[in-house]
């Protein structure tokens, strides 16, 4: 009974989620406090699966974004794209694509997303006064910073907050644990192979108005110039988050990556580098929340049987279309994620998933890398993932621009996944 | 079925105009600055943008908050920007109205929206507001706060859906400008029949005309030849209220079904006004109204009366 009882709230949980009659919040506390009324656990026992270090993790990286883009290291960022990149359009579409994947992989792809859209949109703006004759290059551009950051968060643990609810459940579950460098060796050749497919598709998609951008980025020069050379307190911030990121790649086995990303935000405010009300005014505590009920559910998921229920009925209904076990696995967990991440989001995709694929069988280390790879091939709509809403919020590209780029992104991420699994993680 | 009291107070006239951009918006926003100023009327432009979903709505406040500091604005500002601007070229008689600079510190958040402050010799005359979310819910929200009385909204590609969710949800009249052009001449087509709505409907035709010079017919239509005396009785109230204030006024009677009679009398030159229907919003829903229909199927700019 309690397992048909953890399906009933998270079946609740996900129509509540989809719909929006409820704030998110509020579909959080529905999901814990059901798990007590049902009887599915007791109260301490849902305290105890709702905060973890996933939820640290989120909690700490969402504070860690307002800490670091409120440093203004968006111009300095945007002379060093310059700088690399030169004046013509498709070398900077390059650039932007590449900074925002190598950024987003360590710092996450909404900060990213947040620092490189003044960069994107001042470049729009001064290509031309109406930035709807230049619609070619405006959405070149945006585009090169949503899916640069998208393909870029899943190549380390802290690309993303689904990749941690991944490794949760990994840890959780008994199937073993990945280092912040393990992951890396397994997941960053893909975003490396992506990036300059990902160029190609965004010129060959949206084609470019101007070939050249010589006089947009000389004036793009001359307004980040104005902020002076780098400060003592810009270099500080940059040292504390290079601290950070070294506390992620050399102590997270010990200590977890929320608690480092805790120590961060914590040395940012120790340093002064960020106001407490600051943080609190633009921190979404609702999606912590949300995040948090939605691991304990996955966790009740697994315990009460209700995750290999469901991987059971999915296995019996589809082992008779597709015969071989590695291939059915793969191709559920990455359609069944690749799928409900363009209507839910990423991470709560993979927070609801990742206890059904991690029971479908086979390697739970590779199918949990192939689920959190996947839950960021949100390319065809504007909810899926932070950095696609946040373009889409500057009303300068329309829902039909992601379907148009991103079936070609879909095909591009779904072979390069194939690729990696037959190739690269065997040898490995 | 005329009322001994008038049911609109043409002294006190809230009107709302949504917008959307200023690629689009130009006939909406003229209607709106027409008729507010022909009213003395207070005019509240409004811009309806996409809510970001709640899961990304935190990172999106953010890289608004951060695109601030390089001085690029919210689009919805922008859009109300152009807006101000527009309202200044096409009033260039209002004095106090050109001194007023739109100043995006002037913003505040207030029940749900952001509002620019205006100054004082414009305050409750015209107001600027941005709202984000689904667009009738929020123009239903904008017009209960701020108690409008007509709603001036520009038509869609999604008409069947727009007219089931205008007529449902919006809680005043309102004018869907389909197709509207603001230099073409139109002539009123006032639908009359013997619905509690028509007193309101006859109310607002007559003030129309009678601002903007606009001849008026009206058109009653029965399924069958014969016209009872509720449908006679509305009529030649309707007619006896436009000669009382000095307004020529043309009768017709068709027999046929009312809603294609409606939509091929009004062809493309006419401003419909008609009543909203008084079913219950279930009967509506699962069955439609003679409003709803009409606006679905007519391309030319229509004013329901609620």
């Amino acid at each position: 009974m309690p397992a048909y009882d953890a399906l009933i709230i998270i079946s609740m949980a996900l129509i509540l989620i989809i719909t929006e009659p409820l704030p998110l919040p509020a579909i959080a506390m529905f999901m814990l406090f059901m798990q007590v009324i049902l009887g599915i656990d007791t109260a301490n026992n849902v305290a105890s699966s709702f905060m973890n270090d996933a939820v640290f993790f989120i909690m700490g990286s969402l504070m860690l974004a307002v800490a670091i883009v409120s440093q203004g290291l968006d111009k300095r960022l945007a002379l060093g794209i310059i700088k690399i990149t030169g004046h013509k359009t498709w070398r900077i579409i390059a650039g932007f694509t590449a900074i925002s994947a190598i950024l987003s992989s360590f710092i996450g792809e909404h900060t990213v997303a947040a620092m490189m859209m003044p960069v994107g949109l001042t470049l729009v703006r001064y290509a031309h006064k109406d930035p709807r004759k230049v619609k070619g290059l405006t959405a070149a551009l945006l585009f090169s910073i949503a899916y640069g950051a998208t393909i870029g968060s899943i190549g380390t643990p802290s690309g993303g907050g689904r990749n941690v609810i991944m490794m949760n459940y990994w840890a959780e579950f008994g199937a073993g644990t990945v280092s912040y460098l393990e992951w890396m060796k397994y997941i960053y050749p893909m975003v490396l192979i992506q990036i300059p497919f990902t160029v190609l598709i965004l010129l060959r998609t949206f084609k470019p108005e101007q070939s050249n951008l010589d006089s947009a980025v000389r004036k793009l020069v001359v307004d980040v110039a104005r902020a002076g050379k780098i400060k003592a307190r810009e270099w500080v911030a940059i040292s504390l988050f290079v601290l950070v990121f070294f506390g992620w790649v050399f102590l997270s086995e010990d200590y977890g990556l929320g608690i480092i990303a805790l120590v961060g935000v914590f040395l940012y405010l120790a340093f002064g580098l960020v106001e407490w009300n600051e943080l609190n005014r633009k921190t979404n505590w609702g999606v912590i929340l949300l995040f948090g009920a939605a691991i304990s559910i996955g966790i009740q998921m697994n315990k009460t049987g209700a995750a290999q229920w469901v991987a059971n009925v999915i296995i019996n209904n589809l082992s008779q279309v597709i015969s071989s076990p590695e291939v059915l696995q793969g191709s559920v967990s990455v359609l069944l994620t690749g799928v409900m991440s363009n209507i839910l989001s990423s991470s709560a995709t993979v927070a609801v998933v990742g206890p059904i694929v991690l029971d479908l069988g086979g390697d739970p280390i590779l199918i949990g890398f192939a689920t959190a790879i996947s839950s960021a091939f949100g390319y065809f709509t504007a909810v899926a993932a932070p950095a696609c809403t946040i373009i889409y919020s500057s009303g300068l590209v329309k829902s039909k621009d992601f379907l148009r780029a991103g079936w070609k992104m879909g095909v591009l991420s779904v072979l390069s996944l194939l690729g990696l699994a037959l190739f690269w993680w065997p040898v490995l | 079925m005329m009322s001994k009291h008038s049911l609109i107070n043409p002294e006190s006239l809230r009107f709302l105009t949504a917008v959307s951009s200023s690629e689009f918006s130009r006939p909406t926003l003229a209607m709106g600055s027409l008729i507010a100023s022909v009213f003395d009327a207070s005019l509240g432009v409004v811009y309806v943008g996409e809510k970001a979903n709640e899961f990304h709505g935190g990172a999106v406040n953010l890289t608004r908050q951060n695109l601030e500091t390089w001085d690029i604005i919210h689009p919805g500002l922008d859009v109300l920007k152009w807006a101000l601007q527009e309202l200044k070229k096409l009033n260039p008689e209002n004095t106090d109205l050109a001194k007023i600079q739109f100043n995006t510190d002037h913003v505040f958040e207030e029940d749900g929206r952001i509002k620019i402050i205006m100054p004082d010799k414009e305050d409750g005359r015209i107001e600027l507001i941005l709202r984000e979310g689904e667009l009738v819910d929020q123009l239903r929200k904008e017009i209960q706060l701020e108690s409008y009385d007509l709603a001036i909204i520009g038509g869609s590609q999604n008409k069947q859906h727009l007219a089931h969710s205008i007529i449902q949800y919006l809680p005043s009249s309102v004018f869907v400008l389909q197709k509207f052009a603001p230099r073409k001449k139109y002539k009123l087509l006032l639908l009359v029949d013997d619905s509690q709505a028509t007193a309101k409907s006859v109310e607002w035709g007559a003030l129309i005309a009678q601002k903007l010079g606009w001849p008026v017919k009206t058109l009653t239509v029965s399924k069958t030849k014969l016209f009872g005396p509720g449908y006679q009785g509305a009529a030649d109230m309707a007619k006896a209220y436009f000669e009382a204030r000095n307004i020529d006024v043309e009768q017709h009677f068709i027999t046929g079904d009312p809603v294609s009679t409606f939509v091929d009398f009004a062809g493309d030159d006419h401003i419909v006004i008609m009543g909203a229907s008084t079913l219950n919003p279930v009967k509506q829903l699962l069955f439609g109204s003679k409003p709803i229909k009409t606006l679905a199927r007519t391309d030319v700019p229509i004013l329901i009366v609620r």
